[in-house]
């Protein structure tokens, strides 16, 4: 007999395990960051866990096996997935759960099936597969604009060499001051890094993947691989956390094969550079910063020393922390792609960070995220509370040019 | 009446076992159908192995993120252990001596119990824990506390006819099924079990796993972007 399609049918053998592992505790909650600005425990993770155990049982449950699938209500399968579109994929329930569900990969994964069942994705976010179609990246703009608005002159870029940097789309598009400042220091490092062309470094595949719109990943994935193999690369650099993320996470299953190059976060790059005595710094800066943790490098892919390595190279620098950082950072509203979706509950998690940062009496925002960036800026505007931002590389450029920027 | 109790708690036990196989049906169809580079399963080295048994037996997770909850959890688990041992003296003949030794911490464990289910009652109803408990877990303790109270009662004041309670219980684990003692306190001890083994929240089983899991993926944290 041939059964209908099963919820489960895009989770992979453990993530259906986490879904019978959860406990509905409700510790998660506790670190939501969309909890603490709705306060709708509605859309909370264990919430979405049980309702998801509903669905499940209604296509593998044993009436379902007997007799075939019975009918969902469609009203509640709408609440459900707008619940599972409007989280941020943060990380942080996962990051608090007493049993360790890896809640970063697994709302991705119910948005898959929900995609294969025509539910979503929502708002704009049908339109991103067509734009990266057309134009190569999420924002639909043209490949001509990706890296002519913001590129330092100066900067030569080879044809080939074992490092290559990767822009990628937000920071090129949304970002710019961020990009600039990526490759001012990779320059000031020394070292000759080769990039794509502007036409040839498409999406990641970061924003699809985070959608549950897989289809073309695959194929993205293996464009930007052989891309960069051609050119003989060795180690790729992105300053993007969620291109970092589905690169080290997700690109080796997408291509199919290990990597031939390795994937690294410029902070580390820039940590390693200032090690081998690459990079000095031709004079202090008398600041003090506070520095935000991006759930996808942080929770994602681990990186939370050397963003602050590199900050504490910089003489004269006192870094600040926000009480929740590291593992525990607070997400700052852009992720998962919910930004534009659920517009105002990314602006009040924005406004949370910018409300401790300015409280804590720092001099700047220190960011290392392009879409922490574009959102965090977008949160300040017509906010009573202001406070200077800066992205890591675009200080550490600015510290580097002899004149203060 | 006797035999209507013999019969539920086998078409009771039947139920857990068609849920688990169900639940274990579907992760074998999973696995069948994910790509062979996907993560199939638990990866489990050694090391992952260790940690994982240390998060389960010492909750560590939990620990972590509310140690005030974890006192009452840990205590509830680790008495429950003990009593599940000292009641395996009603399914085993002879007894071994790992169960003989077990009885007098099962009969301490059995006053730590529902101390420890009203701790954690208190904890999640009075200290604004409620907001964040699902009414499921709510009747799950208030199960678990009936069973605790009513076991209790028959181990201080009024005792059940234990050659009786061993005859059914060991008649039901060799399907030579016996009639149970009538006993009020022993068949409100023995319905409420069932009530709990026919709503087992399914995490007992997968907890453990998803911790093996969350160990390993902390493991490979550090090398995901580290060659360490």
């Amino acid at each position: 007999m041939t059964r209908d399609r099963s919820f489960g049918q895009e989770l992979s053998p453990r993530q259906l395990i986490e879904i019978d592992a959860c406990t509905q505790c409700g510790e998660c909650l506790k670190h939501c960051p969309v909890q603490t600005v709705t306060g709708n425990p509605a859309i909370s993770p264990p919430e979405k866990i049980r309702l998801f155990r509903e669905f499940l049982r209604t296509t593998d449950g044993i009436k379902a096996r007997l007799g075939g699938a019975a009918a969902v209500d469609p009203r509640l399968l709408e609440d459900f997935t707008k619940a599972v579109y409007e989280c941020t994929t943060c990380g942080a329930c996962g990051q608090n759960c007493p049993v360790g569900i890896f809640t970063q990969r697994l709302w991705p994964a119910m948005r898959k099936e929900l995609v294969k069942r025509g539910l979503g994705p929502l708002g704009p976010q049908p339109n991103l597969p067509g734009a990266i179609e057309r134009t190569g990246n999420p924002y639909d703009k043209p490949a001509a604009e990706r890296y002519a608005p913001w590129f330092p002159q100066q900067v030569q870029v080879a044809e080939r060499a074992e490092i290559a940097y990767y822009a990628g789309c937000t920071g090129a598009y949304e970002a710019q001051p961020m990009v600039r400042g990526d490759v001012l220091v990779l320059h000031a490092a020394g070292v000759p890094f080769t990039m794509l062309p502007a036409e040839e470094e498409v999406c990641c595949g970061f924003p699809l993947f985070i959608t549950g719109q897989h289809d073309r990943l695959a194929d993205l994935t293996k464009r930007l691989v052989d891309g960069y193999a051609a050119r003989g690369v060795k180690t790729l650099v992105c300053s993007c956390p969620c291109c970092v993320n589905i690169m080290s996470r997700d690109w080796p299953a997408l291509y199919g094969a290990a990597l031939p190059f390795k994937i690294r976060h410029i902070t580390q790059f820039v940590a390693d550079a200032f090690r081998q005595g690459k990079l000095r710094l031709p004079r202090e800066l008398r600041e003090s910063v506070i520095y935000h943790d991006p759930c996808y490098l942080s929770r994602g892919v681990g990186v939370i020393e050397e963003p602050r390595e590199v900050l504490r190279s910089i003489p004269g620098l006192t870094v600040l922390e926000f009480e929740q950082h590291g593992l525990n950072s607070r997400c700052c509203g852009s992720g998962g792609a919910a930004r534009k979706v659920f517009h105002d509950n990314a602006i009040a998690m924005g406004r949370l960070t910018i409300d401790e940062a300015v409280a804590k009496q720092a001099d700047r925002l220190i960011l290392s995220c392009p879409a922490c960036y574009a959102k965090v800026n977008e949160a300040m505007q017509g906010y009573e509370k202001q406070i200077r931002i800066t992205d890591i590389m675009e200080l550490l450029a600015s510290v580097l040019a002899e004149e203060p920027g | 009446m006797g035999w209507l109790i013999v019969a539920a708690t086998y078409a009771v036990i039947a139920a857990f076992y068609v849920r688990l196989g169900l639940h274990a049906l579907s992760w074998w169809e999973a696995v069948r159908r994910s790509p062979p580079s996907a993560p199939r399963g638990i990866g489990a080295s050694a090391r992952a192995f260790v940690g994982a048994a240390v998060d389960v037996v010492f909750l560590r997770r939990l620990l972590m993120v509310n140690p005030a909850l974890w006192v009452g959890e840990w205590v509830f688990h680790a008495a429950l252990f003990v009593i599940i041992l000292r009641h395996l003296r009603y399914f085993m003949n002879p007894i071994p001596a790992w169960v003989v030794w077990a009885q007098t911490p099962g009969w301490i464990a059995g006053f730590l119990l529902p101390g420890a289910l009203l701790y954690l009652l208190a904890i999640r109803l009075l200290t604004g824990q409620e907001k964040f408990s699902s009414t499921a877990n709510l009747l799950m303790l208030l199960d678990v506390l009936a069973i605790a109270v009513t076991g209790l009662l028959m181990s201080t004041r009024y005792r059940a006819d234990l050659a009786a309670v061993k005859l059914f219980m060991l008649g039901i684990v060799t399907f030579a099924p016996a009639p149970p003692p009538l006993s009020a306190l022993f068949l409100g001890h023995l319905g409420l079990v069932l009530v709990l083994l026919l709503y087992l929240p399914s995490h007992v089983f997968t907890a453990p796993l998803a911790m093996m899991a969350a160990r390993s993926r902390e493991l490979e944290l550090r090398r995901v972007l580290h060659d360490a």
